[in-house]
């Protein structure tokens, strides 16, 4: 579920969960209580539209805004941030990996649900990545795997180099994870990278993976030597090694 | 060609309105059967929507620029021009929901268009098509489900995962995004052919055997319409069921 963070000078101050509707204000009737002068009694709501949180100022004295921009309504994406008064609201829809409730897993048309495009490749592409990830574990592969490995470029990790060894790697929180993605508001699988007869493949779960800079419209695509990937705040380049181990290095000459 | 067409519907049991609609224009061999769906009054707007759409954009004498987002070398100008109206219905249906208070609404189109001795079918959603020639029954479409989704790819249905039946969980409906995919079949059809155009209020009560066996029966379009309408409705059936058959006397031009 989608959570809200409030700050105050970096501060985090409380944590609300975001559902059907929130709203923020400094009186008490609201889903968010601000006590500051600088916020209105009912300064903002945020409320889901078909896919989206919307974030719809309600005639405040001193407007809201997201990441800066002065805004009367506007939809909002994962990390941004809201500012009341003088309170940061940020926004975090991937906050925890508690099921997604239903009124934003498929909207309910009468007796019939509609479970939009991006959505339905999304449930494909894990379920892929399930039964690949399942395969791995029930035949400990006889055929030789590849090697390839992930250079991490930019970010905290515990590592600055990781070898891709098995059928389906993880990116994320999550302790299996290959990649292991700090912070409480990390996904706990953010992409995958799966290794198949054509090569690797990188998966995106959450929706900003990006590789070579450009999201993953598909879900997901083949990796190529090279490849700049960027997932949950790190930036990591993709390589491939050698399928034989490396020889070792031609003796240097002695110089007498 | 030369075409007899029957066409039969019925409001679900303890349901407020009948939110399918059919389109039967022998003279342009224009059939369709929508089933809408929505909160409030939406489903019947989008279905009502999508089939006025549908048979005006058809009757246009011009032939749209676009192909219906269709390969035009593969497929026939008609099948094209019929990709085309589901798609222009598609747009009108989501503009309208996103402008109303209605919001959320949308409509399966099954639609077929009987020209030169082709049967052009397009369709979104889970109303079907069928053929049925020489006592066999064939389905035409594919329904954009779920289920049919993971079927295809062998996997197992997360249902309770879902919180629904994975049936009931469409993947593509006309109205529900900006744009939407349209699946097209063409055939050529002979004289003794009879297509179907139906709900899924039909399909999820009575069985493709009970719907081959009212058309080698009773051969009368009309006769099989009615037939199989009461059949569902006497199956305990609560959803809106519309059936359209459609029989090609001859099938010259």
């Amino acid at each position: 579920m989608a959570k809200l963070v409030v700050k105050f000078d970096e501060r985090v101050l409380a944590e609300y969960p975001v559902d059907s509707e929130v709203t923020i204000g400094r009186l008490p009737d609201n889903t968010v209580v601000i006590d500051n002068p600088a916020v209105s009694g009912h300064h903002a709501r945020i409320f889901l539209e078909g896919d989206d949180y919307v974030v719809e100022d309600l005639q405040s004295k001193n407007g809201t805004y997201i990441n800066e921009q002065h805004v009367l309504r506007g939809a909002l994406r994962h990390r941004d941030v809201l500012l009341v008064g003088k309170h940061k609201l940020v926004f975090d829809e991937l906050a925890t990996a508690e099921p997604v409730p239903a009124s934003r897993r498929a909207p309910t048309l009468g007796k019939t649900a509609y479970l939009n495009t991006k959505k339905h490749r999304e449930l494909l592409a894990r379920l892929r990545a399930e039964r690949a990830r399942a395969r791995g574990q029930a035949e400990p592969s006889l055929e030789t795997h590849r090697t390839a490995f992930l250079r991490i470029v930019d970010g905290q990790t515990e590592r600055q180099e990781y070898c891709i060894q098995n059928r389906v790697s993880f990116i994320g929180s999550s302790e299996d994870a290959l990649v292991r993605l700090h912070g409480w508001w990390k996904p706990k699988t953010a992409a995958a990278i799966v290794q198949n007869d054509a090569g690797f493949t990188v998966t995106d779960f959450d929706g900003s993976t990006l590789l070579n800079s450009q999201s993953l419209p598909e879900g997901s695509q083949q990796l190529k030597d090279g490849d700049m990937l960027e997932v949950g705040g790190l930036v990591m380049q993709f390589g491939l090694a050698a399928a034989s181990p490396a020889a070792p290095p031609p003796p240097v000459a002695e110089t007498a | 060609m030369r075409l007899r067409a029957g066409a039969a519907t019925e409001k679900g049991l303890g349901r407020e309105r009948n939110e399918d609609v059919y389109v039967l224009h022998l003279a342009q061999g224009l059939f369709a059967v929508c089933d809408g769906m929505g909160g409030a009054t939406a489903g019947d707007v989008a279905s009502r929507i999508a089939a006025a759409t549908i048979l005006h954009e058809v009757q246009q004498p011009e032939a749209a620029d676009s192909a219906g987002g269709l390969d035009a070398g593969r497929y026939r100008a008609q099948s094209c021009r019929l990709a085309e109206a589901v798609r222009e219905s598609n747009r009108l249906i989501y503009t309208e929901g996103r402008q109303s208070s209605r919001c959320e609404m949308g409509t399966t189109v099954v639609s077929a268009w009987l020209q030169h001795g082709f049967a052009s079918i397009a369709h979104v959603g889970d109303s079907r098509a069928y053929l049925w020639r020489d006592t066999h029954l064939e389905t035409l479409t594919q329904d954009h489900t779920l289920l049919e989704a993971l079927a295809r790819e062998g996997f197992e249905v997360p249902g309770e995962e879902l919180q629904a039946d994975p049936r009931d969980i469409l993947l593509r409906v006309v109205g529900g995004e900006p744009d939407v995919e349209v699946d097209v079949v063409e055939i050529p059809v002979r004289p003794g052919d009879y297509l179907v155009l139906c709900t899924d209020g039909l399909t999820r009560v009575v069985s493709d055997t009970i719907m081959s066996a009212s058309i080698s029966r009773l051969r009368h379009p009309q006769c099989i319409c009615d037939h199989l309408v009461h059949t569902a409705t006497c199956s305990g059936g609560t959803d809106d069921v519309t059936v359209m058959v459609v029989e090609i006397v001859d099938s010259a031009a």
